[in-house]
């Protein structure tokens, strides 16, 4: 977890622990929030509940601007900072079944727990689909390994390969996340729905 | 009012992201140590290295010791030590070699000509808090003259004293230095014994522990 962990300052005990706790607490507010409805998750490919985009968009905003401001502050080493390494090719494919899956099922997994704890029936099996994938893959890692591996970038970021500062991506994003908002509660206009 | 509020946040997060684009990105790398320890570290003195201790090393070929020369290419290129890699100071904190020097598998040793180059670039490092980064003692000329060409001492020495001798003139000779090439072979048997029973003796109370 954390700087916590990896910097050694708590046990493997402890980490696992406060993981327990901030899980728990994730799924939580997860489930108040509304996303243990799949028809509220879809209602963002539908355009008729845009809440899924608002939140993903406004957790990426807030961490992105405490994370530069912090940097600047002199508070975080940014360089110290993980960051999972791109692999082109299989991470666009990975996206499109990802979605795909997200649409057909109305979870994407996180969420599919989050339900199937309320008593969701359509989210147990989810959550079961989930394991017959996990199964199908690793018995088929030899035939995909190649095209796993495939388009390695190491971990480059964004900005970087832009060739623009950080500073300047992030009021980029910024004004792309205003955007999607604002089209976003347009198409809630556009497309309503009365019970879901 | 409903949209007042969003136009309301959506300006103060263009407002941050624009400060944000402004500013120039802080690069500069924190110190990790505060002056009243890193005058602790350099009284303790830990960061240095005996060039007989290394000498044992290099022979034995040890694959934990990563040699690091600071002084500049010229001066490299005449003349380094064995697996050493060229570090000059100017390039010390360039990206190209931060693998090198942050890291905790091998054990570096700086060294320089003398000791001064080798201990600022220690001292950069170590604030730095980089780990497993030491210092050759005496540098480069110390080595040469102790190592390379050790002088024989005189008669009225102590065991231990002889046992050092006759084991630079043995690293001497093993890293390629040595101008005496008469006087070893007289020298030899009568060096080689007493430094094995000393070290025998030696080692007993040092093992109890």
């Amino acid at each position: 977890m954390g700087p916590l962990f990896p910097q050694e300052i708590i046990s493997g005990n402890w980490n696992l622990f406060l993981a327990f706790i901030m899980g728990i607490l994730f799924g939580f507010i997860l489930e108040q929030a509304g996303f243990s409805s799949s028809r509220k998750l879809v209602g963002v490919f539908y355009g008729y509940d845009t809440v899924v985009l608002k939140v993903f968009l406004t957790a990426a905003v807030t961490a992105m601007l405490g994370l530069l401001y912090f940097s600047l502050f002199g508070w975080i080493d940014l360089s110290l900072v993980y960051v999972n390494p791109t692999y082109l090719w299989p991470t666009i494919v990975g996206g499109i079944i990802m979605g795909v899956g997200f649409i057909m099922g109305g979870y994407c997994p996180g969420t599919s727990l989050c339900a199937s704890a309320i008593g969701k029936i359509d989210a147990m099996f989810f959550f079961g689909g989930i394991f017959i994938g996990i199964f199908f893959f690793a018995e088929g890692y030899p035939l995909v390994k190649h095209f796993y591996m495939s388009g390695f970038m190491g971990a480059p970021k964004a900005y970087e390969l832009l060739g623009i500062s950080g500073g300047v991506f992030a009021l980029l994003v910024i004004i792309a996340a205003a955007l999607m908002f604002w089209g976003g509660e347009w198409a809630e206009k556009k497309f309503p729905r009365e019970e879901y | 009012m409903k949209l007042n509020q969003r136009i309301l946040t959506s300006a103060i997060l263009i407002l941050l992201g624009l400060v944000i684009a402004m500013v120039p990105e802080n690069t500069t790398r924190p110190y990790k140590l505060t002056p009243q320890q890193m005058v602790e570290e350099i009284s303790i003195g830990t960061e240095m290295i005996q060039p007989d201790e290394l000498a044992d090393w290099l022979i034995n070929n040890d694959p934990t010791l990563q040699l690091i020369d600071v002084r500049d290419p010229d001066a490299f290129d005449q003349f380094h030590l064995p697996g050493a890699v060229n570090i000059p100071l100017k390039d010390l904190l360039s990206d190209e070699w931060v693998d090198y020097l942050d890291q905790d598998v091998k054990m570096n040793v700086l060294y320089s000509n003398g000791t001064t180059k080798a201990h600022n670039c220690w001292m950069i490092l170590d604030q730095l808090g980089y780990e497993n980064n030491y210092v050759l003692q005496g540098g480069l000329n110390y080595w040469v003259e102790t190592i390379l060409n050790p002088q024989k001492p005189g008669a009225a020495v102590s065991d231990d004293e002889l046992a050092r001798y006759d084991f630079r003139k043995g690293a001497s000779q093993a890293l390629g230095g040595g101008i005496q090439t008469a006087s070893p072979a007289v020298d030899k048997p009568k060096k080689a014994k007493p430094p094995v029973k000393r070290r025998k003796k030696k080692k007993a109370p040092e093992g109890g522990c």
